[in-house]
């Protein structure tokens, strides 16, 4: 890997964390686990579509361990890696289909793959069937967060364009 | 063309999102209430039985402290991280349970048919 390319990542993976951390100070008004704007995954969309698949999945792998670490809460990784590693792969397929242009719309099914993941994870963890109950507002909620980041990123395209040039 | 039914998905999604939430919040409660914890049934309270208490739950160096008042119950102060529990109040709906995900502690009621299993054993 050529070393500017390194430093890209590098820089992508500090942006996403610091964005993740930001957030973790706004007080989440819905009390149901996993409901979150996930405003880090702007960088992971990002991501998917200008680097390679391997590449996007060292920015997300390290994002996920060191956003746990200093977010405090290590016994969520389980739900977040599943939540995640989902999300990538959909949204790795999806980049075949859907142009940048669209990037919104494969933005929202990387959030509801991601919230499937996630439910899936606590699902196997807690073995009770009755958290099924949380997945509509998961799904809700998905589609809005997955919309707003997905915006941003389309927002954020140009300018790094510029910024590269 | 694949981008208007991409696009119908995520709205077909997002419908089915807002149908199954308004079922769940629809959802009467019940009188028996389960205390579980990776699919272990920790205690099986009749709220309209139990008097005025709180309790607390361990959990490894963590814990969770249950409140019932006025046949509710709730999760009125946990040790967990998030505090998910606590701000999710008294348990309302049939459908939706109070999660403890750090914790692993799950308070939702139980079926009627299933609870007579329990008293019988």
């Amino acid at each position: 890997m050529k070393p500017k390319r390194l430093a890209e990542l590098a820089v992508l993976t500090a942006v996403s964390l610091i964005i993740f951390i930001i957030e973790l100070q706004i007080p989440n008004p819905f009390p149901i686990p996993g409901v979150k704007l996930g405003l880090a995954n702007i960088i992971t969309v990002y991501a998917v579509y200008h680097y390679k698949a391997y590449e996007t999945a060292m920015i997300v792998t390290v994002r996920l361990i060191l956003g746990s670490v200093f977010g405090g809460n290590v016994s969520a990784l389980i739900y977040s890696t599943a939540g995640s590693a989902l999300c990538l792969i959909g949204m790795l397929l999806l980049r075949r289909v859907i142009d940048e242009r669209h990037i919104w719309l494969s933005s929202v099914f990387g959030a509801v793959l991601h919230n499937t993941g996630q439910m899936a994870a606590a699902l196997l963890v807690t073995q009770t069937l009755g958290l099924i109950a949380y997945y509509p507002f998961l799904l809700v909620s998905g589609c809005l967060a997955g919309l707003f980041t997905g915006l941003c990123a389309q927002l954020l395209i140009p300018r790094i364009r510029k910024i590269k040039k | 063309m694949k981008i208007k039914v991409l696009i119908a998905a995520a709205a077909l999604i997002f419908i089915a999102g807002i149908a199954g939430s308004i079922f769940v919040l629809c959802s009467p409660s019940k009188t028996i209430v389960n205390i579980k914890r990776d699919g272990e049934v920790l205690y099986s309270l009749d709220l309209s039985k139990e008097e005025n208490r709180s309790f607390v739950i361990e959990y490894g160096d963590s814990s969770n402290t249950v409140e019932i008042k006025d046949g509710k119950i709730r999760v009125c102060a946990a040790e967990c991280p998030d505090k998910t529990c606590v701000h999710t109040g008294w348990l309302k709906s049939s459908a939706m349970p109070i999660v403890c995900l750090p914790n692993h502690l799950i308070i939702e009621f139980a079926d009627e048919n299933s609870d007579i299993d329990a008293l019988a054993e």
